[in-house]
């Protein structure tokens, strides 16, 4: 993949409210081709609240957002801009009247144009990316969570997106389950996909992550490597939820 | 059928209004709704046929009949419609969105297809009842089903065969009109939501 180290995203002092709860209270961040970022904290912190900023569907009160070189918050295009960012939703969020290669493939032919043929290959190609070329045909209702979530992904990799944001992919999934979504990610971050993950998955972050964000009360408390953050934490509120974190999801061989 | 053709024509935008519009028109589309769900039919169309002269509007029966039963009708249709999109998950629309639709198209190519399988076996009912109400019409003096079997039946004197034969109409109307939509149900059918993706 590319390998030019230009920033994909770049987020600066974003803040939001909900009515009298200041969800956001100026959150920076950037993002570059090919990184993987995972951002973790307690829940009602703001993580979700930033992802949806990023595409607008939740438009911020103040604060700029760059994707590569369009301000997000200033433009008037933003269907064009969504585009380029693919949305993985803690539910799936799969549209149940489509099969799953109608799922992967309408955005291609309703939002890009495409002809339908070449769409419905090209869809094909990214559900066996996604290891479901065999249940093209099988309607939501029909798959497993795991495989839905990784129609969603196909979807969200259809649009050839610049960034791809996942809103706890994971989350709504059974334990069994997890694993296949984890690999299909993991696969994406080895290709060079640059993608921003809300996930408590911390076996997934320590072996894919560029960069763990932890994020608390709305603002980024610390921002490191795993290693570091999970070994090494500078501020105690890292470390203790992370600890808190460990003991929860009993992780492997935390020291 | 002009009635509920009618209905179908006039309860669409209403349901929209009621859904999608800013406060004041919801507030209208609702009002409207409820006025006419709480009227008797058979009121509504006095009210029409007998009422409005007195604003210098005279309908034909006919006319007045078919507005009646297309008004009402539309109040029930806007609330079968209204339910049905808004079952539609609002994180599909949102996941349009993300995939960069326009709100337009979101609502056409995800919520529409499957709020209109879902609203096909409510419609269907009130495809039946408008069906049987159009004998209301009666009352006004056009001349429908009933209003013939009456003609029939005076140079006939055979009331008890002519109502039968009348309601034997009825039900082989209303069998025919729910067993087609009830088909068309089935040929939509998808798993889940009982649908498959349309043939286009």
């Amino acid at each position: 993949m590319n390998k030019e180290k230009g920033s994909v995203l770049r987020i600066e002092d974003l803040h939001k409210s909900f009515g009298d709860n200041h969800v956001l209270r100026g959150v920076s961040l950037e993002i570059k081709r090919g990184e993987t970022k995972i951002l973790i904290g307690p829940s009602g912190t703001g993580k979700s609240t930033l992802l949806t900023c990023i595409n607008m569907l939740t438009p911020p009160d103040s604060g700029k957002i760059w994707l590569l070189n369009d301000e997000i918050t200033a433009s008037r295009k933003v269907n064009l801009l969504r585009q380029k960012i693919g949305f993985v939703f803690q539910d799936f969020s799969l549209f149940n009247h489509l099969t799953a290669l109608g799922n992967v493939s309408i955005g291609l032919t309703k939002v890009k144009g495409m002809d339908r043929k070449k769409a419905r290959e090209k869809a094909m190609e990214e559900l066996k990316q996604v290891g479901l070329g065999d249940k093209a045909s099988s309607y939501p209702a029909q798959l497993s969570g795991g495989q839905k979530q990784r129609v969603a992904i196909a979807r969200a990799l259809a649009m050839d997106p610049q960034l791809i944001l996942f809103d706890e992919p994971t989350s709504a999934l059974d334990p069994e389950l997890i694993g296949e979504v984890l690999t299909v990610m993991k696969k994406l971050a080895n290709q060079g996909m640059t993608m921003l993950v809300v996930s408590h998955e911390m076996g997934f972050a320590r072996s894919v992550a560029d960069e763990v964000i932890f994020m608390e009360g709305g603002i980024i408390v610390e921002q490191g490597p795993p290693a570091q953050l999970f070994s090494n934490p500078r501020v105690e509120r890292t470390g203790e939820f992370l600890s808190r974190l460990s003991s929860l999801f009993g992780e492997e061989d935390e020291k | 059928m002009l009635g509920l053709g009618l209905g179908l024509a006039v309860a669409i935008p209403i349901s929209f209004l009621q859904i999608f519009a800013p406060q004041p028109f919801r507030l209208l589309a609702s009002a409207y709704e409820r006025v006419l769900r709480s009227i008797p039919l058979l009121v509504t169309l006095f009210l029409l046929f007998y009422g409005l002269p007195s604003f210098g509007i005279r309908l034909a029966p006919f006319t007045a009949a078919v507005i009646g039963v297309g008004l009402r009708s539309s109040a029930y249709q806007s609330q079968i419609f209204r339910g049905a999109i808004l079952s539609i998950s609002e994180n599909q629309f949102r996941a349009a969105l993300a995939m960069g639709m326009n709100k337009i198209k979101a609502f056409r190519h995800i919520v529409m297809p499957q709020a209109l399988r879902l609203a096909i076996p409510p419609w269907t009912n009130e495809l039946t009842i408008v069906l049987k109400d159009t004998s209301m019409a009666f009352a006004l003096g056009v001349v429908e089903l009933v209003r013939q079997g009456r003609y029939i039946i005076v140079a006939t004197r055979e009331p008890l065969l002519i109502y039968l034969t009348i309601a034997a109409i009825y039900l082989i109307l209303t069998l025919l009109s729910n067993n087609t939509l009830g088909r068309l149900e089935k040929r939509l059918r998808i798993p889940g939501i009982g649908v498959e993706e349309r043939a286009r």
